[in-house]
């Protein structure tokens, strides 16, 4: 290896000074409590975390055997194949249209954009009672009786449009960031052309709008696949359908907080740990064929 | 139909008020972690203060009250955090494992005998033996050894509650049924609760409501009128499954029959219910008489014996018939405190005799000394509680069910075993399925423990 010159050296401690905060918050905060999870999920752990005994994979074994982690992880990825889509598409929508020089744009970003600063507790509660079957506003508007959160058929629905409504101003946002990098010339050459607006935005603002719209689709994937405040908020737990909404961190704070079963917990996160990262993985693969990196 | 347009809007407006609020007391809650952070740090001393944690927002006033009484004596200030319910726990639990406990906390027949396991409390013998005014022998005897664990004191009882039926009224004026007396059985809850249920379905008016998740307050009750216990006393096992326990599920599924369904009572509440006007009877618990004592419809609300269970169908109440659960609270302190003298002191002062009398006087909660709660009745100008203190001459206390981890099966049942019965009150079979399953699963969960 070449010997570094004094000034190198130099160069490298400041390096080093200056992501050690930064390290150090993700060994103490990230990694530590990545290991000591996948620890825990080979115990039989103790009350309060004391006194744990190694059982090896006994707990994967039950977690993998029990119907409700499947039906779990199904609850995880219907409510996903909601939020996703139709919180990617609405908001790029509603992201071309605010991103025009109209008058009032701002006030519209604002409306879309405040669900996303509500505390998610408040919102999950004033939802709660607009879906209330016997007295909720929805119902009595329509004259209609639906369970929108009991009735197991809908109730994951009902769940995924109240995901899609807090996440809409977020994606809103980063979309329409994506769209003033696209340079204005290809609308124009477009327009010479005599392109409609509707052949504009599928030739040239989705392709260029590709890396934007990855970067969003994987986090909320990600995002989508941790849920837990909205079923834990707006379905109480005697709630006939909550077998079929709750998911799997629902059922890993049962375990590890309600029951103070953490060993058990710490399985059922490291099976949803390992589903996220095969999903990665394929997103990364998919990547390459569907992205358009300019 | 705009009264509940009306109705629906304002009830979304008072959760998203009420939630602003909430947030308020978790701010709360997290700045008073830091503060017992620099308790640790500073040694203690008289001027550090002590965090005191609690979940239940009616006491708070009258709490605050006497320990600031104890703070003028003591000199030592004292914070009490109020956290809700299921977030008390998770708070709880985690201060356990990270060595962060509030000072002085509830303990709860749920979880004590973890917390006292694992030397998370205080123990409290030779502060007790130094204390002349707390001798263990004049509590209720159910709730000293509740709390106490290999011949150790690790908290004192706080208060004891009982239930009472909860009625409306006006309801009850409105659609001509004759209101609830102390002679009522549980069949007579049934043929009100049928009357005004067929008379006010245009209303939306329900006669009687219980969820899966009143069981203290509720449906244990019943089971135990018929001779059956949730938990046998050695906290070993369940009778719940047995002939008597399915006779006591059986004659609330009847009354299922004719209150509100399983899933307006999930979605709502039954408390929201009643005080929305729109059920006329519920049984509670002593501890939400503030509640219903403060909310807008009060003067309507009246509070009688809770009806017993005609078991051998002679029409008469026979000892043992009119069973209501007790459950005692207890004031413990953290092992790790920082100020053990001033958090036993703050204990001591809270359950001697004359904290008890002072706790009831407030209207707080019935003491957890026998004898003393009179002064509880008269807590409430206006409201006649007496129902709570009377239970205990006319019928018989049983304590709350509680094993080691009662929280596994008592979700457990609620969820996977009662619900089917709860949502189906149509049919005798799925009750009796029920229960059976219920044995299932305490039996289980206990062979865990």
């Amino acid at each position: 290896m070449k010997k570094m010159t004094a000034a190198e050296k130099n160069a490298a401690i400041w390096a080093w000074a200056f992501i050690t905060p930064t390290m150090l918050g993700l060994i103490v905060l990230n990694f530590y409590p990545i290991f000591d999870t996948v620890w825990q999920s080979l115990c039989k752990t103790g009350d309060f975390g004391r006194g744990n005994t190694f059982v090896g994979l006994a707990n994967y074994a039950t977690v993998l055997k029990q119907a409700e982690t499947w039906q779990s992880l199904w609850n995880t990825i219907k409510y996903a194949l909601i939020e996703v889509p139709f919180g990617v598409v609405i908001a790029l929508v509603l992201a071309v249209f605010l991103n025009k020089k109209l008058a009032g744009t701002s006030i519209y970003r604002t409306i879309f954009f405040l669900p996303m600063v509500c505390a998610p507790a408040a919102v999950a509660m004033v939802w709660r009672w607009l879906y209330n079957q016997q007295f909720g506003l929805l119902n009595n508007i329509f004259h209609v009786k639906v369970g929108w959160i009991n009735d197991p058929k809908i109730a994951w629905i009902s769940i995924g449009i109240i995901g899609v409504w807090s996440i809409i101003g977020y994606n809103m946002v980063l979309f329409i960031s994506g769209l003033q990098e696209i340079p204005h010339d290809y609308y124009e050459a477009a327009d010479i052309d005599g392109a409609t607006g509707i052949r504009q935005f599928f030739y040239i603002t989705i392709p260029l709008l590709s890396p934007t719209t990855f970067f969003i689709v994987q986090t909320r994937l990600i995002g989508a696949l941790t849920v837990f405040d909205l079923m834990f908020m707006v379905m109480d737990k005697t709630n006939q359908a909550l077998k079929q909404v709750q998911s799997v961190v629902y059922l890993f704070y049962q375990y590890a907080f309600t029951n103070g079963n953490r060993g058990y917990g710490a399985t059922l996160v490291m099976v949803l740990l390992v589903f996220i990262l095969v999903v990665t993985f394929i997103m990364q693969k998919a990547e390459k064929k569907l992205v358009f990196y300019n | 139909m705009n009264t509940r347009k009306f109705l629906a809007l304002v009830m979304s407006l008072i959760m998203a008020a009420s939630l602003v609020a909430c947030g308020g007391g978790g701010g709360g809650t997290s700045g008073g972690g830091e503060s017992a952070d620099n308790n640790a740090g500073g040694g203690g001393g008289s001027s550090a203060g002590l965090q005191v944690a609690i979940w239940d927002n009616n006491q708070l006033a009258g709490l605050k009250e006497i320990a600031d009484a104890w703070s003028a004596e003591s000199g030592v200030p004292v914070t009490i955090n109020v956290i809700t319910w299921d977030s008390y726990w998770t708070l709880l639990s985690s201060g356990a494992s990270g060595g962060t406990m509030p000072d002085v906390f509830w303990m709860h027949s749920n979880t004590a005998q973890m917390y006292m396991e694992n030397d998370l409390l205080l123990n409290l013998d030779e502060y007790i033996a130094n204390d002349d005014s707390i001798s263990l022998d004049n509590y209720y005897p159910g709730i000293v050894s509740l709390y106490s664990s290999n011949g150790s004191q690790y908290a004192l009882p706080k208060d004891h509650d009982t239930i009472a039926l909860l009625y409306n009224q006006a309801l009850f004026d409105k659609y001509g049924v004759e209101a609830p007396t102390d002679d009522w059985s549980w069949d007579n809850v049934y043929e009100a609760a049928k009357a005004i249920t067929e008379a006010g379905s245009a209303d939306n008016v329900y006669g009687f409501a219980m969820n899966t998740s009143n069981n203290q307050d509720g449906w244990y009750n019943f089971v135990y009128d018929y001779g059956a216990q949730v938990i046998t006393d050695d906290h070993k096992g369940t009778t719940i499954g047995s002939d008597e326990g399915k006779a006591g599920m059986e004659m609330l599924r009847k009354i299922l029959t004719v209150s509100a369904p399983q899933p307006v009572v999930a979605e709502t509440g039954t408390d929201s219910l009643f005080m929305s006007n729109l059920c006329a009877m519920i049984t509670q618990g002593s501890w939400m008489i503030n509640a219903f004592y403060t909310a807008d419809g009060h003067d309507n609300y009246k509070w009688a014996l809770l009806p017993y269970g005609d078991a051998n169908g002679n029409g008469m109440c026979d000892p043992g018939e009119r069973q209501s659960s007790y459950n005692g609270l207890g004031w413990a302190a953290s092992a790790a405190t920082s100020n053990p003298d001033a958090a036993y002191s703050l204990i001591s002062y809270f359950c001697n005799e004359a904290g008890q009398v002072k706790q009831a006087e407030l209207g707080v909660t019935m003491a957890a000394i026998p004898g003393i709660s009179d002064a509880f009745s008269e807590a409430f100008p206006g409201m006649d509680v007496s129902a709570f203190n009377r239970i205990e001459e006319e019928g018989m206390l049983f304590f709350r069910p509680y094993t080691r981890n009662t929280t596994v099966w008592e979700d457990k049942i609620q969820q996977d075993a009662f619900l089917a019965a709860w949502l189906n009150p149509a049919d005798e079979a799925t009750m009796a399925m029920a229960c059976d399953n219920a044995q299932a699963i305490i039996d289980a969960a206990i062979a865990a423990e």
